[in-house]
């Protein structure tokens, strides 16, 4: 595909939305300005586990200004779960308010409706709830391991024979690496407008999928799909946080149906811990064996996670263990523990960002005692097939990511041994890891409307997609661009509104490829049925704008399908990368600087270079705050979050990351999709963690195996033994 | 009576009411981002009397007679300011909700490295001059306050040099070429 | 929020007239909004006294400096006289938040700052702190943030101020007005309490006192300083552990000396038993280390904050080499 324009597709134009974004206009969910709102404000259970025994709602009735107080007491009847403990989908409902039944701490109790945000606010400090606790109640991970269970026959992946695998390696090493809840906290706190008139629903809502979010709440009420109409125009943020319908936005439409009047809810950022989602905490074992020349012989990773009382989720963690690497013998479990902790579910590469970082640790640590070089004994073990999917790869170039990434980063300067880069108080090290992260595509419509005015025509593209920071709105008018040869100040993207054609909307990295085919193929349907109305050839080039004037039609609509195919099926479709780092460890205060990140990765056709960047960049920086400092942690006693702030839970600030050089390989991969394009936004944070921890025991000797690695950690840390001081 | 972007907004609120609703619940002035409301993210930062502020620990009570500028107020008959221009160039963000904070912070901060004001960066602050060029680190430490969840801050430091000094020279992204991958095929 | 009245003042008479028992004084806001927003504080009224003309540092005659209480942190730290009478402490105020808080937050309200115990701000969990008599959530719970000097069963906070650390190791006075129009002047070690059975109440000021001024001693600490603060993340964090250094040498020897560190305890550390020790010696690694031991041998730390023994004794050492270097 040859780019035509200047704006076409691989162009690095400025954001289409930027102007919007810079002077405040772009408009996010709690921001349209609706006639005669009020405000709602969830309550949130103080157990972990029990019932409500009573509840005193005197108080807070008698301020001024307060509406209503929605308990389980006066809730409206909503769906519940049909089967014990269901698995989350991101369409799946989301009943609240039921019963009198507490099943963690921080789960919403109640919902408070008043005049003004103040009011609503302290009233709900006021309402009062009395609890009988369940001393049963379970939220301290890593015991009870015996209440672990094998989700689905998926959990496990066998093939060869392991125990023969490491009779036959030369040098083995077996680790086990945890990693903390995580939570996405985008910048947007989750919010909503929600009204409910003549039985008809209307939710201005920070969501990532928008179609699902109809269908969460028709089913939640059980309301038909078509009286729901769900709008996202901007999304402040999503991480996988936003993918389903939380709790909020069911109390907003329920409170509404109640009072006759929108409602607002906007969660606290303390509710964005306890009720919108989470990464939970995971226990991950990994054993490998290695023959001297380098050869993997065997490969075992034992996972345990847990999921909530109430809804099931597995975070995939043995995913990039499964297909990474050419060993013919693995064993991989996952293993869940139900716990009285919130509902975990997606965040940012759900399986891969955890599960890489106890996959590529363990390969430094292998390559290490080999005496290998970490880049070599990946590359000695690269496979082109999909061995867990018996597929081959669509393409992987994962071996041309680690070279030429090792070549812009210096790789050749890093020093071999240990806690040898010395440079006064400063212990500086190099890191290297792998990354794969699935490329999906999903069914997508689109549809593209022509108005030719002028001599000029402009096209206006609708679908119910989302642009969470990912860069839709300019990859879609750049799409456009292309193959109606217009600029794209000529294109009109409308995205965001459930009024829309239907697409998987933003999660998963599906996002770019199922978008942009799709609304490629409403511009390819456009042209030709233009094109045969006037008898034209389809390979003749003719202006879109000359085509309308042949046709006589100064307006025209076209509707586009993206699918994946059978090649698409028959292959096994990642995008791959490698990520280098280098970082400075204070030698006495365990306070350490990431000096700077290179990433080189393959992820099909680079659609606009400028906001792939900022993908990658993110998702860097995402996974540096993995290691740097985001963890939070539930109260032993109590069980609740006790990290509750952004000033207890610490993403990455400015001053944390230092330069990353990104190289994009040349690659359209054309078994993926028509377009060649393949997800980016995931695999920036895929194995990030293990390139800087990796970093770490080069500088310090250290091998850090738990994260985060806070300056206490390294402080307390023994060098690793035979690491010269 | 508060005075934003040059208006006068006569307003009567309830004492609680921080400057961050009164610009957002009742002056339709959403511009400026509701990230956390207890002084942690940065995205409500507007700029109070010449100062970065954070909207959300101010009460809007106390805002009697001051001058506000918020994000809607940068702009000068629809021509962006230089900062708001740089970030579009630079993709200084990505979802937008920090974006105005973001954007609030960086154009005080140009009058604060002018006026010499120090971090604690700074490498001696017995001796710091007026018209400070500040270094990459330090950028990156005066702008720790507005926090990026989508992890665009080398696009923001790269936006703020260039107004700054119109240096914007930072390591960015290329495509490997033809000769690149051939050679790195094998090992 | 609970509702209260707001009370704006342009006098100090008016301020110290509106107080009443459930009232208080607000200034930058940064900590009392933020606490009020989280229901932890609950005054029936706020006297706005950000307006009081208490915002200029003053040189004395003596050679002494004062501050302004309402001066914001910002304006103080980037003060010329502060920056170069009292480097020490305009690099821990430069060291602390944000500058949108640094710009925002006072002097005097910065003295006030309450801990950051996440016990503390869970209003849902027991805190002597808080809630007297409610029991301390943290001391048989999660206490990595938390004192290894100077705690009591009823409260094993820290105080949160980098700003205080500086003001312990200069050796500060506090300057207050008292609700029948005296003022009087409290010296900073005695400014903060231990919690002992009191851990609601962070310092000895009297109800309605307002702060009006902090006295800065004769500058003679100047020459050799240093802020060392670890913490999480670059910027942006409270400290886990902070020291404040600074002396001077004459004669090759340390003649003048102040030094104090942060996170460690209830109130700003001060490290007399250190300091009295480098007193008359010579500036080395060595001595640098055995006032470290010194400084820490007295700790007890609890399950979770162990590492502030070695990192401490690391920071201490670390500030004074810092500050030995700078001087050069």
């Amino acid at each position: 595909m040859q780019t035509k324009n200047a704006t076409g597709v691989g162009t690095a134009i400025n954001r289409v939305e930027g102007y919007l974004k810079v002077t405040g206009q772009a408009t996010y969910a709690s921001e349209f300005q609706i006639e005669n709102k009020v405000y709602g404000q969830g309550i949130n259970s103080t157990i972990a586990k029990g019932e409500i025994t009573s509840i005193d709602t005197s108080e807070a009735e008698k301020l001024k200004g307060v509406l209503k107080i929605i308990t389980y007491k006066n809730a409206e009847k909503l769906k519940g779960f049909d089967e014990e403990r269901p698995v989350v989908e991101t369409d799946s409902i989301a009943p609240v308010l039921q019963s009198n039944k507490v099943h963690y701490y921080g789960e919403y109790v109640g919902f408070v409706v008043a005049e003004t945000f103040e009011q609503a606010q302290y009233a709900a400090s006021l309402v009062k709830f009395t609890y009988k606790a369940d001393p049963t109640a379970h939220f301290n991970f890593g015991t009870k391991k015996s209440k672990a269970y094998k989700p689905s026959e998926e959990s496990d992946h066998k093939r060869g024979d392991v125990k023969k695998g490491f009779s036959e390696a030369d040098e083995t090493i077996e680790a086990t690496y945890n990693t903390p809840i995580e939570h996405q906290h985008p910048m947007e706190l989750h919010a909503t407008i929600a009204s409910w008139k003549d039985g008809k629903v209307l939710a201005y809502a920070s969501q990532q999928i928008v179609e699902d979010a109809v269908i969460a709440i028709s089913g939640t009420f059980l309301i038909p799909k078509k009286d729901i109409r769900v709008v996202a125009n901007y999304v402040g943020g999503g991480f996988g946080s936003k993918l389903n319908v939380e709790r909020h936005l069911i109390m907003a439409v329920m409170a509404s149906k109640i009072i006759g009047r929108p409602v607002q809810a906007t969660v606290t950022r303390t509710q964005m811990f306890t009720n919108t989602g989470m990464r939970q905490a995971n226990i991950q074992t990994v054993k490998l064996g290695a023959k001297k020349s380098g050869r993997l012989t065997a490969l075992t990773h034992e996972i345990l996670s847990h999921t909530s009382t109430t809804q099931e989720f597995q975070e995939p963690c043995g995913s990039m263990s499964k297909m990474m690497y050419k060993v013919a013998n693995v064993n991989i479990s996952e293993r869940l523990i139900p716990m009285n902790l919130q509902q975990p579910f997606s965040m940012r590469a759900p399986g891969e960002a955890t599960g890489s970082f106890a996959l590529e640790s363990a390969m430094d640590e292998l390559a290490y005692k080999l005496g290998m070089d970490p880049i070599e004994f990946r590359i000695k073990n690269d496979t082109q097939d999909d061995l867990h999917e018996e597929k081959p790869f669509s393409s992987r170039l994962l071996v041309e990511c680690l070279n030429i990434g090792a070549k812009k980063f210096g790789w050749d300067k890093r020093k071999e041994k240990p806690r040898s880069n010395k440079k006064g108080n400063w212990l500086i090290g190099y890191g290297v890891s792998a990354a794969a992260r699935a490329a999906p595509y999903k069914e997508t419509h689109a549809k593209l409307k022509l108005e030719l005015k002028d001599k000029t025509v402009t096209a206006t593209l609708q679908m119910d997609a989302t642009d969470i920071g990912t860069g839709s709105y300019t990859i879609l008018a750049q799409t456009v661009s292309e193959y109606l040869d217009i600029p794209v100040e000529q294109v009109v993207v409308q995205l965001g509104d459930s009024d829309f054609p239907v697409t998987p909307g933003s999660g998963g990295s599906w996002g770019a490829a199922s978008y942009c085919n799709g609304a490629q193929s409403a511009c390819e349907n456009a042209l030709k049925t233009l094109k045969k109305n006037r008898n034209i050839p389809d390979d003749e080039d003719v202006a879109i704008a000359e085509l309308l004037k042949k046709n006589q039609i100064t307006s025209y609509e076209s509707e586009g399908l993206a699918i994946p195919d059978s090649a698409f099926e028959k292959h096994s479709v990642f995008s791959f990368g490698a990520n280098f780092t280098e970082v400075w460890v204070d030698k006495d205060t365990g306070m350490y600087k990431i000096k700077r990140m290179v990433h080189a990765g393959s992820a099909g056709k680079i659609l606009n270079p400028k906001t792939a960047y900022g993908q990658v960049i993110g998702g860097l920086t995402m996974g540096a705050g993995m290691v740097i400092a985001e963890q939070t942690r539930v109260e032993p006693n109590f069980g609740n979050f006790i990290t509750r702030s952004f000033s207890d839970y610490h993403v990455p600030v400015n001053l944390d990351i230092g330069n990353i050089d990104v190289v994009f390989l040349p690659e359209e991969d054309k078994v993926a999709n028509k377009m060649g394009i393949k997800g980016i936004g995931e695999l920036g944070i895929t194995s990030v963690a293990a390139s800087i921890a990796n970093a770490i025991f080069n500088a310090t000797g250290k091998r850090m195996r738990d994260l985060p690695i806070t300056p206490e950690k390294l402080v307390m840390a023994d060098v690793e033994v035979g690491v010269e001081e | 009576m508060l005075k934003v972007n040059n208006s006068k907004q006569s307003l009567t609120l309830d004492s609680r009411t921080s400057l961050l609703d009164a610009l957002r619940e009742y002056l339709s002035l959403t511009g400026t981002k509701k990230g956390c409301d207890h002084g942690q993210c940065g995205a409500c930062t507007v700029i109070m009397d010449g100062k970065r502020q954070l909207s959300c620990l101010t009460l809007a009570a106390t805002c009697e007679g001051a001058e506000v500028t918020t994000v809607e107020g940068l702009a000068t008959k629809g021509k962006m300011h230089p900062m708001q221009a740089a970030f579009v160039k630079h993709d200084g963000f990505q979802c937008g909700y920090c974006t105005p904070g973001q954007i609030c912070s960086s154009v005080a901060l140009l009058d604060e490295a002018k006026n010499g004001e120090a971090s604690y960066l700074t490498e001696d602050v017995r001796k710091i001059s007026k018209k400070l060029k500040l270094s990459e680190e330090e950028i990156r430490e005066r702008l720790s306050g507005n926090i990026c969840r989508c992890g665009a801050y080398n696009n923001i430091v790269q936006a703020f040099k260039e107004v700054h000094s119109g240096d914007d020279e930072m390591p960015t992204w290329e495509f490997a070429t033809e000769a690149q991958m051939k050679s790195a095929k094998t090992n | 929020m609970r509702p209260f009245t707001y009370t704006g003042t342009t006098s100090k008479d008016e301020a110290l007239n509106a107080f009443t028992k459930t009232s208080h004084y607000l200034s930058g806001g940064t900590n009392l909004l933020d606490l009020m927003k989280e229901h932890v504080e609950q005054p029936d009224q706020l006297i706005y006294v950000k307006n009081l003309r208490y915002n200029t540092i003053s040189a004395n005659k003596d050679g002494s400096f004062t501050l302004g209480a309402m001066l914001s942190n910002a304006a103080t730290a980037n003060h010329k006289d502060i920056r170069t009478h009292y480097p020490l402490l305009s690099m821990a105020m430069l060291s602390a938040a944000t500058a949108q808080i640094r710009n925002m937050a006072t002097n005097g309200g910065n003295l006030l700052q309450r801990t950051r115990c996440p016990y503390f701000f869970e209003t849902s969990m027991p805190c002597n702190k808080r809630e007297p008599g409610s029991g301390c959530g943290a001391l048989k719970g999660m206490n990595a943030q938390h004192a290894i000097f100077g705690y009591s069963d009823k409260c094993i906070a820290t105080h949160p101020s980098d700003m205080c650390v500086a003001l312990a190791a200069i050796g500060a006075k506090v300057e207050v007005q008292q609700p029948d129009g005296n003022s009087r002047t409290i010296d900073f070690t005695d400014f903060h309490r231990l919690p002992g059975d009191h851990p609601e109440k962070d310092t000895n000021l009297e109800p309605g006192e307002l702060i009006t001024h902090i006295h800065l001693p004769k500058p003679v600490l100047s020459n050799h300083y240093a802020y060392i603060k670890i913490r999480e993340r670059s910027s942006y964090a409270f400290a886990l552990v902070s020291v404040a250094a600074g002396f001077q040498i004459e004669n090759g020897k340390i003649s003048n000396i102040g030094l104090a560190m942060g996170g460690v305890a209830h109130k700003p550390w001060k490290l007399t038993e250190a300091e009295e020790f480098l007193l008359g010696k010579k500036p080395t690694e060595a001595n640098f280390k055995k006032a470290a031991d010194l400084a820490m041998k007295d700790a007890k730390p609890f399950e979770d904050n162990a590492y502030k023994v070695p990192m401490g004794k690391n920071a201490i050492v670390r500030a004074l080499m810092q500050a030995k270097e700078i001087g050069k």
